[in-house]
């Protein structure tokens, strides 16, 4: 009776080391549980523009809402992205003396199907962003690339770089570059900036030349 | 595949309830270890570089003879890792910076044999064995927070070991198993091509009534 008492205590033992199974997601940080995803048109030449003019505000993207904010994280964000586009070396302008880039940021917290689709984010871009607003009324978008499709029930922050300075002769506003964060903890004041910069860093031939 | 683990778990406690370790010679007998494992070739440079102690195998064999017995084995080893946060190409054009995991549980279920050479005397009593059947593989990669690969299969699986059996005393035939086994897993998933690993593991044997 003593043997079969010790060993179940050895096979109960074997089972409680052995059986655990360790969590991925929850072993993550919040910084650990970000992913920073950009693409870009493969035929652009970035060296090719030397201005850009960013909107004042962010836009706020719920369901097929979409206003516009600017809060402390949103003011922090778009500061950010300054500071990296003069970085790569581009000349911020205002939206009037033709800018050779346009930049949006977009904070996104649903599309109407509740689940965060980026071809459904593109596909209602002139939603989000009148063309009017950059001086091209009736223009319509064109994405010339698309991401996997991802979807998820939680926000994401999408920073957009629109071809403004060939806008007139190709009568539509192309989407040249996208940056967008996912994650935990995106929308916070004191990380914004080293979020963008990761955007940034891994897109190298973003650089222009002075 | 939680519940999967559970139900072998509860399945061996009741066999062990169920039967006094009473040392008779019985022809059939069952091993409960745990397992630490080390992931082998690619298995260990493209997916999981660390060991892990998260894994358990038992096996049910019926002697045959003296020499030679022959049953069923069973086991679990969860894998584990998180690498660095890295930028990853997903293609031509788009870029991810990521912390990449990957979270592996491979459920081996085989027909394995094992000879004793010295017919099961001796105080330290060496064993080979070998096995063969199928694994099922519950293989997830993330990208931060977000699953980007993920699937449940069944692989091949064939087993080789090598070990002694250690009775409690001279006429028991219960006692302390210590061995080693190499597992050959060829999976062929998502570009990954094998989850071959050494498991060492230390655990207790007995004969069942």
């Amino acid at each position: 009776m003593k043997k079969t008492g010790a060993l179940l205590a050895a096979a109960a033992l074997i089972l409680s080391l052995g059986a655990c199974q360790k969590d991925a997601v929850s072993n993550l940080s919040t910084e650990e549980s970000r992913i920073y995803i950009t693409d870009h048109d493969s035929t652009v030449n970035f060296s090719s523009y030397k201005t850009y003019s960013i909107s004042d505000s962010v836009a706020v993207i719920d369901g097929n809402q979409s206003t516009k904010q600017l809060d402390e994280a949103d003011a922090a964000y778009i500061t950010a992205v300054k500071k990296y586009m003069d970085g790569m070396g581009y000349t911020q302008v205002t939206k009037n003396d033709n800018p050779d880039l346009g930049v949006d940021v977009s904070h996104i917290i649903k599309t109407s199907t509740g689940l965060i689709s980026y071809p459904d984010y593109w596909g209602y871009y002139d939603y989000y962003y009148d063309p009017y607003y950059w001086g091209y009324g009736g223009y319509d978008y064109y994405v010339p690339y698309a991401y996997d499709v991802y979807t998820v029930r939680e926000g994401a922050l999408s920073i957009d770089l629109l071809d403004l300075k060939n806008a007139a002769s190709t009568n539509k506003i192309k989407l040249v570059w996208t940056g967008v964060i996912r994650g935990e903890g995106i929308f916070n004041t004191s990380t914004a900036d080293s979020q963008v910069k990761a955007l940034f860093d891994q897109s190298p031939y973003l650089k222009t030349n002075d | 595949m939680k519940q999967f683990r559970i139900i072998i778990g509860a399945a061996l406690l009741l066999v062990i309830g169920s039967t006094a370790a009473s040392a008779q010679s019985g022809q059939l007998k069952l091993d409960l270890n745990y397992n630490y494992s080390l992931p082998l070739g690619s298995f260990k440079s493209d997916l999981i570089n660390q060991g892990s102690g998260r894994g358990f195998s038992g096996s049910l064999q019926y002697g045959i003879n003296n020499k030679w017995a022959a049953g069923l084995g069973v086991g679990f080893q969860d894998y584990y890792q998180k690498y660095p946060r890295a930028v990853y190409q997903l293609d031509k054009t788009q870029s991810v910076s990521a912390v990449l995991t990957n979270s592996i549980q491979v459920t081996p279920i085989m027909a394995k044999g094992t000879f004793m050479p010295m017919g099961g005397k001796g105080a330290v009593q060496p064993y080979i064995s070998v096995g063969a059947g199928a694994s099922l593989v519950d293989f997830k990669q993330y990208l931060g927070e977000f699953t980007s690969n993920s699937k449940t299969s069944a692989s091949f699986v064939a087993q080789g070991g090598v070990g002694v059996n250690i009775p409690f005393g001279r006429l028991s035939a219960s006692g302390i198993k210590i061995g080693a086994d190499y597992n050959y897993v060829p999976y062929k998933n998502f570009g990954y091509n094998n989850l071959s690993s050494v498991n060492f593991h230390a655990g207790v044997f007995f004969p069942l009534r």
